[in-house]
């Protein structure tokens, strides 16, 4: 090895320090909801006596220690920045990060592995605010989110429509025109199918978009790429060989923000989920309401209800607030033709991306 | 000419090539910029300019076919980047040489139209790999290449269904040593009689010289070339190749200015003239 390649890897352990600091200082954040005071000085103790515990000839326990008290008194004053947690389904990076932090400038983003932990994480009060996707334009409704919202507690307080801007990334000592295996997530290799097959490039599925970009950097595969977001490249350090390579161009994913209490400050657009009986005329006669009160419906998706699935829940998203007259009214008529009826929240409509 | 299938020409049929809304095969189209793209600012500077002077196309190189391998190589995937902002930018679409199979698929994503060098022009899994894209093709001529050589590269590409050929001539070697290569304008009628295909002319390339890019621009509009291709560099003196051939901004608007009326001029005359 020479000196450009010791070098080099150098770097990449660098990198990949700070990678694991932030993770370090996630944990730390949600640590906090679990204790009274920030500064505990016998788990601090535990902790220096752990790194004491360990015998590495080239760290000296003295350096161990003082990087450790450094380490720790940056996590007690971000504990002390009293960040909302918010957590997105996915790694850093995925397009629900991309949400959450549009959602939420000032917020410490915290990745969870399933849709179930972000709105269990919310509804439990250990996490604060939750990001979730609700539908895509080209895929349709995320099934296991719409599911989650029939049965859950908490409110929506807010939207974000995120444009999907899919970026081939590679490693930067790989040279393009070797790539030949592509990794991601199979709902974004689906939406670039076209580019893929221009450049004779194989999709490889796997888990999640940004999982694949973290992948990449940490075991650098030869002949491979990924499909992620630009905030992956930026967070995991890899080149963006082509930006927007999906097929379909307004390729837009639409995230609400759940919370456990509910948004006072207003808004102009509300979703609710109900259910009808099955008979004939009845779900028209609840758009009727709409129709005549001269309400826009923003949304409509059908599911089947968990308990009898030959009856629907219909997810409704229309614009005006439950705090507005005619709104009002229409939702208590509603009641009556109704076998079961969920409000989710008001809150104000992400006109950014309006076509 | 034997076996040209798919070049060969029908009196009357002409084919015309639709790029992004610039259409080659019907009046005049000028595409202008550097001889390679050096840097962000420049590329960005040069595209401004050569579009307010009236070019409808935009022309800059990615990857450079230099004669000594010391010299500048162009700056590749960074290039065709620069060109992609270039377009965004001034709506103008790209034209960048290709050179390495490997690269065909990854130019067409970033640029309009390929364009197949002088010294590639019988590069013939290069021809064949332009072919298969169906992106439109600059084929320039060979520097010591026939007419007949030519039209069968030309029918290289079209055979992999691949209708959009563009031909360009730039000049081809004799033994004059004042300009670079000698101009082979008869080239513009005689194309027109064996093929259906366009036909566009460097005047840049081919005389080397920047006194002479004008002159012969006018003779090639008045012989009825489809279009013209000429370098354009913002500050030549700096250019990272070929700047001593190369035009400022200021001087390309005079060209600008002096061929189009001609182009116009006799656009109407052709029309009223009795056959």
């Amino acid at each position: 090895m020479k000196l450009k390649e010791i070098r080099s890897r150098i770097d990449k352990i660098d990198r990949e320090l700070l990678v694991m600091l932030q993770e370090r200082m996630g944990l730390a954040l949600r640590s906090k909801k679990f204790k009274e005071l920030i500064s505990d000085p016998e788990r601090e103790k535990d902790m220096l006596a752990q790194v004491e515990r360990m015998s590495l000839d080239l760290i000296e326990h003295s350096f161990s220690k003082q990087l450790l008290k450094v380490i720790i008194a940056e996590s007690k004053r971000l504990q002390k920045e009293d960040r909302p947690l918010v957590a997105f389904q996915g790694e850093h990076g995925a397009y629900g990060e991309v949400a959450a932090r549009k959602l939420v400038p000032d917020g410490a983003y915290i990745p969870c592995m399933e849709f179930m932990d972000v709105f269990r994480g919310v509804e439990e009060g250990h996490l604060d605010l939750g990001v979730v996707p609700v539908e895509n334009s080209l895929e349709g409704a995320v099934t296991q989110v719409n599911d989650l919202l029939t049965t859950t507690k908490l409110k929506v307080i807010g939207e974000a429509k995120v444009p999907v801007r899919h970026c081939l990334l590679a490693t930067e000592d790989t040279d393009y025109r070797e790539i030949r295996l592509v990794y991601s997530h199979p709902q974004a290799l689906a939406q670039c199918r076209g580019f893929l097959s221009r450049n004779k490039l194989e999709p490889r599925p796997y888990y999640d978009t940004a999982g694949a970009a973290k992948m990449l950097a940490r075991e650098n595969p030869k002949a491979a790429a990924a499909i992620a977001s630009s905030l992956s490249a930026e967070l995991y350090n890899l080149s963006i060989i082509k930006e927007k390579i999906e097929d379909g161009h307004a390729n837009s994913t639409r995230f609400l923000l759940l919370s456990k209490h509910q948004n006072n400050t207003g808004g102009d657009k509300t979703s609710i989920i109900f259910a009808t009986p099955h008979k004939a005329g009845r779900l028209y006669s609840v758009l009727r309401l709409f129709a005549e009160a001269h309400i826009n419906l923003t949304r409509i998706a059908s599911m089947p209800l968990r308990t009898e699935p030959s009856n629907y829940s219909f997810f409704l998203d229309f614009e005006g607030s439950e705090s507005d007259k005619k709104v009002a009214e229409v939702l208590k008529k509603m009641e009556k033709l109704t076998i079961s009826m969920k409000y989710l929240g008001t809150y104000p409509a992400d006109r950014d991306n309006d076509a | 000419m034997k076996n040209l299938k798919l070049a060969s020409g029908k009196p009357g049929q002409k084919t015309i090539i639709d790029i992004d809304g610039v259409t080659i095969g019907s009046g005049l189209v000028v595409i202008a910029g550097p001889c390679s793209v050096e840097s962000e600012e420049q590329m960005l500077a040069a595209a401004h300019a050569v579009k307010e002077a009236g070019a409808q196309m935009l022309r800059g190189g990615a990857f450079k076919p230099r004669t000594s391998p010391y010299a500048f190589q162009g700056l590749g995937l960074q290039g065709l980047k620069i060109l992609e902002k270039a377009k965004k930018e001034t709506g103008l679409p790209i034209v960048t040489e290709v050179i390495d199979p490997r690269d065909v698929s990854w130019i067409a994503e970033f640029a309009d139209v390929l364009q197949i060098g002088t010294r590639n022009m019988q590069n013939f899994a290069l021809l064949k790999e332009v072919g298969k894209s169906g992106k439109p093709v600059f084929l320039k001529r060979g520097m010591h290449s026939t007419l007949e050589e030519w039209l069968n590269c030309a029918e290289y590409i079209l055979s992999e269904g691949n209708p959009d050929v563009i031909l360009c001539e730039r000049g081809i070697r004799t033994f004059e040593k004042y300009t670079r290569n000698t101009l082979d304008l008869s080239a513009v009628p005689a194309i027109q009689e064996l093929t259906h295909l366009p036909i566009i002319i460097d005047p840049t390339h081919s005389t080397g010289r920047l006194s002479l890019i004008e002159p012969m621009s006018m003779a090639a509009v008045a012989a009825g070339c489809d279009g013209l291709m000429i370098e354009v560099h913002a500050k030549p003196e700096e250019a990272l190749c070929d700047g001593a051939q190369s035009m400022t901004p200021a001087i390309f608007k005079h060209l600008m200015d002096r061929i189009l009326p001609l182009h116009s001029f006799l656009a109407d005359t052709h029309s009223t003239a009795e056959p």
